[in-house]
């Protein structure tokens, strides 16, 4: 208990410290959250070079707002709504918000073909999912790491990605279900092992 | 259905697992470039504001000096009066005005002369607000 109020505190006394423009405070920050802007716009099917450019746009927009944030929203969250907004604006100034929606490109998907239980034996799972979410619609995709990986409630995605939550329910249910067709036979054992 | 179900929370709990356990890739040196981004556009917004301020000072005086040439041109012995007024303010009755520092300026006072206290209030104005911003203007605008 007296942990948790601790840890509240520092976070707290964090919090004014980076609101106040502290450089050596935003470096923390931004090596702490660097890794899920990246996540954000590789999986929106920005190629790297643009993927670091809408990064950089990211934190330039968080330096410039991060007195106006109200601590109302979870930090992370309120970073992902900027996040992937910077990588929808880049996609629709270029005409490339098409994607969007689109399946993976046929070519990748061949590439990444479900192999057989016996193949990937050896091989880390989490490559094996992580390569699967890869194959799904780009907000399918979204949808599912803000749910399972970041842990965020149906309403919280609904928030960063602008959408109403039965559209985020829709996705995630198909999502889910195409993520069982890819993975099913890779993980048979596994999920039997469970019964 | 039990069983259906104890495999829909096992894929869960692996689809989960495994997510949360996968980083990933940063090209290296991103931190130290995203600060000197951060440092480059306090910079830019800086010089920003200080040409701005010489810009609004330019203006000034180019609007001052027209204004002053149409009322001169249009309104010759109206601005000779303000003029005529103003210098007799300074002159005459500027004494008066510092002598009267410390003793209460009536509001009579300033409606009468009303010419010169709205230029001295200006220039003053002006005064403070450039020597406040070239003191502290940097200290406030990155605190």
């Amino acid at each position: 208990m007296a942990e948790k109020i601790w840890e509240k505190r520092q976070k707290k006394k964090w919090l004014r410290l980076l609101r106040s423009g502290d450089h050596q405070v935003f470096a923390e920050f931004i090596d702490k959250y660097k890794e899920t802007v990246f996540l954000c716009c590789r999986r929106l099917g920005l190629r790297e070079d643009e993927a670091e450019d809408v990064a950089s746009e990211t934190f330039l927009a968080v330096y410039k707002a991060i007195g106006r944030y109200s601590g109302q929203a979870e930090l992370s969250t309120w970073l992902w709504s900027i996040a992937y907004r910077q990588g929808i604006n880049y996609l629709r100034k270029n005409r490339r918000q098409w994607e969007l929606e689109a399946e993976p490109d046929e070519q990748a998907v061949r590439s990444k073909e479900p192999e057989p239980a016996t193949a990937i034996q050896g091989r880390e799972t989490e490559k094996i999912v992580w390569e699967a979410v890869e194959r799904l619609p780009r907000l399918w995709a979204i949808a599912v790491i803000l749910y399972y990986r970041e842990e965020k409630s149906i309403a919280d995605i609904a928030k960063v990605m602008k959408i109403k939550e039965n559209t985020i329910k829709t996705y995630l249910f198909r999502g889910r279900d195409k993520l069982k067709q890819i993975l099913g036979t890779a993980f048979e054992e596994d999920i039997d092992g469970g019964r | 259905m039990v069983a259906g179900k104890l495999n829909e929370d096992k894929f869960d709990e692996i689809l989960g697992q495994s997510l949360r356990r996968h980083s990933e890739p940063v090209p290296p040196g991103f931190t130290e470039r995203m600060l000197r981004q951060i440092e480059e556009a306090e910079q830019q917004k800086i010089l920003a504001r200080v040409i701005w301020q010489e810009r609004l000072a330019l203006a000034g005086c180019i609007v001052f000096g027209a204004l002053a040439a149409i009322g001169v041109t249009v309104f010759p012995g109206r601005i000779a009066g303000v003029l005529r007024g103003i210098a007799t303010g300074f002159t005459e009755r500027g004494g008066a005005v510092v002598d009267g520092i410390g003793q209460t300026i009536s509001i009579e006072t300033v409606r009468s002369e009303w010419q010169l206290y709205a230029i001295l209030a200006l220039v003053l104005g002006f005064a403070v607000f450039s020597l406040v911003d070239m003191l502290v203007g940097d200290r406030l605008r990155t605190a």
